[in-house]
């Protein structure tokens, strides 16, 4: 009884900042259709046809995220491709969102996410399509770049900070320039144009370092979530049950009490950016290995930015990160199928995801919404201020 | 023109500004405002014999420049037969689970907007031969699974929609150096890939023919035929560099600038407007058209004819005539073309009208060569 009540506690406060979401953005839904519109006149057909539109964009939501039952035949097996799109979406976003809360949790803001996962999406590409190597063998030496090349990148914002005091948010955001920037200028030198073309697409990658699929050729699912969740095992570990983890803690928590306690400080702010680097490349070589096999000037997409609301939805936790990182996951996947049944618009998405956070980020809203007197609200880790 | 998606620029701006006393509140304005231009789908009519799909790419269909052209060029062949539709992406990762959908959906023809989209198109094409695919920017052709085979294999479902833009831009270049009052001329482009680069050299060869057939000394800044490099914004959403680079070739005494980045021609546009020094040559559609609050400074507009190809392909298939050879737009078939000088008809000489008319004709004949 007691572990229910701390379960509801904890996810209360997301959940009902996502139906609040999808409340408001159903509304949009509606207030956005011209069918709807043309129903004004009578106020009990307005309201039906708005609740009709905001179901039908839903049920859609759901059949791009879980289940298509228009797909489930003849292959029963099929209907739950909409699934694997969920998880190929996720995977990515548990790892960079990862390496925000981790550094979160060591009292750090790593907005350079975005730029690490280029850094490791630039390390898996290289390896996958430069260098041939049997299965298997491949495979890790692409992923182990990807996390080196981007721990690097991570870890030398850890660096500056230990040793100058130069701001991680500041360093991290510029570098996230250079990161695309660079990718871009990249793409248009000799060996990163694929023979034939001159656009910026990199060679694709070999069969031979590719992450091998889970379910079959139909379905995208990869090992890539294989690896995004052990990885979050491995933060969970990290942070609650080793000693480094502990350091990381109590320096996010009070650096000047860890460091009379003996810990160094700046060792551990590098340790932790690099860690945090070598987790948003790890997302990076998923991406280009599991499901996109070529490096574009987009490669990047927005993941590294998802992954600071990813973080922030899962409270800096790496559970609570892996379920937030499936809830964007399913939202990317369900928004495209919305988009494609029903004609509502992809951005509506960002909506959705956008109100999520605002909900999130007001506990008193929802607790005033919802009357709720009791709700644990937050962790004081993840609100520190700027000069935290 | 290409557009590629510009994410880090526009996101960590935002951040970057917004980052106040908590990042909380920074995120929650970042993710706010990822939120902003809201596009209502056009509502599709009722399910009927021709469904023509689109596949965008991350630009949208209000880019004001290839994914709008294509759209365009989609909805003019809307009739009570056929019906269109597109889906937008965010990322590049959506390109194939797009087109996986518009698959699902029993698309007649499926139709990629974009160079990036064109291995997730060649892997749908070849998994349903039975689906018509059309791919613009891009041959179409198949080239193996490393990209490295050339010419590649023809696929029998999938028609690559290709634009010889350098002719048109050939003629800009002309009527460019020969309206120059101060011998100099300027290009400049979004990205140094060949969408963009191919109408850079048309128009820098155009003035180089201009040269040798008058004896002049006309120069064309921005881009340099031997070494296939000029000057690029790095992107297509740059403004404030676009703007520069703009007031950069004026100050080097260039009166007519053609842009080739897509709506950022609109910052070049301005200038002239506000600067009185050049006129500006409009990219891919006709700016008197399409961008109609810069009319006063468009000598003329070099023309990229996504929307008719676009249309042509899906009047084909509704017509059942679909074939999967490659469409080269050209002078002579108007897949690329000059538009007219519109206001500014009267400052171009009866004579060099005369000139480039007769330059369109040589140029379609083979008489001269633009590459």
């Amino acid at each position: 009884m007691k572990f229910f009540r701390k379960a509801v506690s904890t996810i209360a406060l997301p959940g009902l900042a996502f139906l609040s979401a999808l409340f408001v953005s159903g509304l949009l839904i509606a207030f956005s259709d011209p069918k709807v519109l043309k129903l004004a006149h009578s106020p009990f057909k307005f309201i039906g046809g708005a609740f009709a539109a905001a179901g039908k964009a839903y049920l859609a939501l759901f059949e791009g995220a879980i289940f298509d039952p228009n797909l489930a035949h003849p292959n029963f097996f099929d209907g739950f491709y909409p699934l694997s799109e969920t998880l190929v979406a996720a995977s990515p976003l548990i790892l960079t969102g990862l390496s925000v809360a981790l550094a979160f949790r060591a009292g750090l803001f790593n907005i350079g996410a975005q730029g690490q996962f280029i850094f490791g999406a630039i390390g898996a590409s290289v390896v996958g399509f430069k260098t041939t190597m049997p299965v298997g063998i491949h495979v890790i030496a692409a992923i182990v770049t990807a996390m080196v090349f981007a721990g690097l990148w991570g870890g030398f914002v850890g660096l500056l900070k230990a040793k100058t005091g130069a701001h991680e948010v500041i360093v991290t955001i510029m570098l996230n320039y250079v990161a695309s920037y660079f990718l871009l200028w990249l793409l248009s030198t000799t060996p990163f144009l694929r023979k034939g073309r001159q656009d910026p697409i990199a060679p694709p990658v070999k069969e031979s370092a590719r992450l091998p699929h889970l379910a079959g050729p139909n379905l995208r699912v990869n090992l890539g979530i294989i690896i995004a969740l052990a990885a979050a095992a491995g933060v969970w570990w990290l942070l609650n049950r080793s000693t480094w983890g502990f350091r990381f803690r109590a320096v996010g928590a009070n650096a000047a009490a860890a460091r009379t306690a003996g810990i160094s400080v700046p060792l551990v702010t590098t340790l932790v950016m690099a860690i945090a680097g070598a987790l948003a490349g790890l997302g990076g070589a998923v991406q280009i290995l599991g499901s996109e096999y070529a490096l574009t000037a987009g490669a990047g997409g927005t993941f590294g930015f998802d992954a600071i609301t990813v973080a922030l939805l899962g409270r800096a936790n790496p559970i609570g990160t892996v379920f937030a990182a499936l809830l964007f996951g399913g939202l990317r996947a369900g928004g495209l199928t919305m988009q494609a049944n029903t004609d509502t618009p992809i951005d509506l998405i960002l909506v959705i995801q956008a109100l999520v956070v605002l909900f999130i980020a007001a506990p008193a809203l929802v607790k005033a919404v919802f009357r709720i007197k009791q709700l644990k609200v937050g962790s004081g880790v993840v609100s520190k201020g700027w000069n935290g | 023109m290409v557009r590629l998606n510009q994410y880090p620029m526009k996101d960590m701006g935002l951040l970057g500004g917004t980052l106040k006393k908590s990042l909380r509140y920074g995120a929650v304005i970042a993710a706010s405002t990822l939120a902003f231009g809201i596009t209502v789908a056009p509502a599709a009519p009722a399910a009927t014999a021709v469904k023509a799909c689109l596949a965008l790419d991350t630009g949208g269909v209000d880019d004001k420049s290839f994914n709008a052209a294509a759209w365009r060029g989609a909805q003019s062949t809307a009739t009570a037969s056929v019906t269109v539709k597109y889906l937008a992406a965010q990322s590049d990762a959506d390109y194939a689970p797009n087109i996986k959908k518009l698959v699902d959906e029993k698309c007649s023809v499926i139709i990629g907007v974009g160079f990036l989209i064109n291995s997730a198109i060649v892997d749908a094409a070849k998994a349903n031969p039975g689906t018509k695919f059309a791919i613009v920017d891009q041959d179409g052709f198949d080239h193996g699974p490393n990209g490295d085979q050339y010419p590649g294999t023809a696929l029998t479902n999938l028609k690559g929609l290709q634009f010889a833009t350098n002719q048109s831009a050939f003629q800009a270049g002309y009527l460019a150096a020969g309206f120059s009052k101060t011998g100099k001329v300027a290009t400049y482009g979004g990205l140094n890939i060949p969408p963009v680069t191919i109408f850079m050299d048309g128009f820098a060869k155009g003035v180089a023919y201009y040269n040798k057939v008058k004896g002049k000394k006309v120069v064309a800044l921005g881009w340099d035929t031997v070494k296939k490099d000029g000057t690029f914004v790095g992107g297509f959403s740059d403004q404030a560099k676009a703007l520069q680079i703009s007031k950069n070739f004026e100050q080097q005494g260039a009166d007519v600038i053609f842009p080739v980045a897509g709506g950022l021609g609109g910052a070049t546009a301005g200038q002239s407007m506000t600067g009185h020094k050049s006129v500006t040559i409009w990219v891919d559609s006709d700016g008197y058209v399409q961008a109609p609050q810069y009319k006063s400074v468009l000598l003329t507009s070099v023309v990229k004819g996504v929307d008719t190809s676009v249309a042509g392909v899906i009047k084909d298939v509704a017509k059942g005539m679909f074939s999967s050879t490659g469409y080269l737009g050209t002078l002579a078939n108007k897949g690329t073309y000059l538009a007219s000088y519109h206001d500014l008809a009267k400052k171009v000489a009866a004579r060099l009208q005369n000139e480039v008319r007769q330059l369109g004709i040589d140029i379609k004949s083979g008489k001269v060569k633009v590459s």
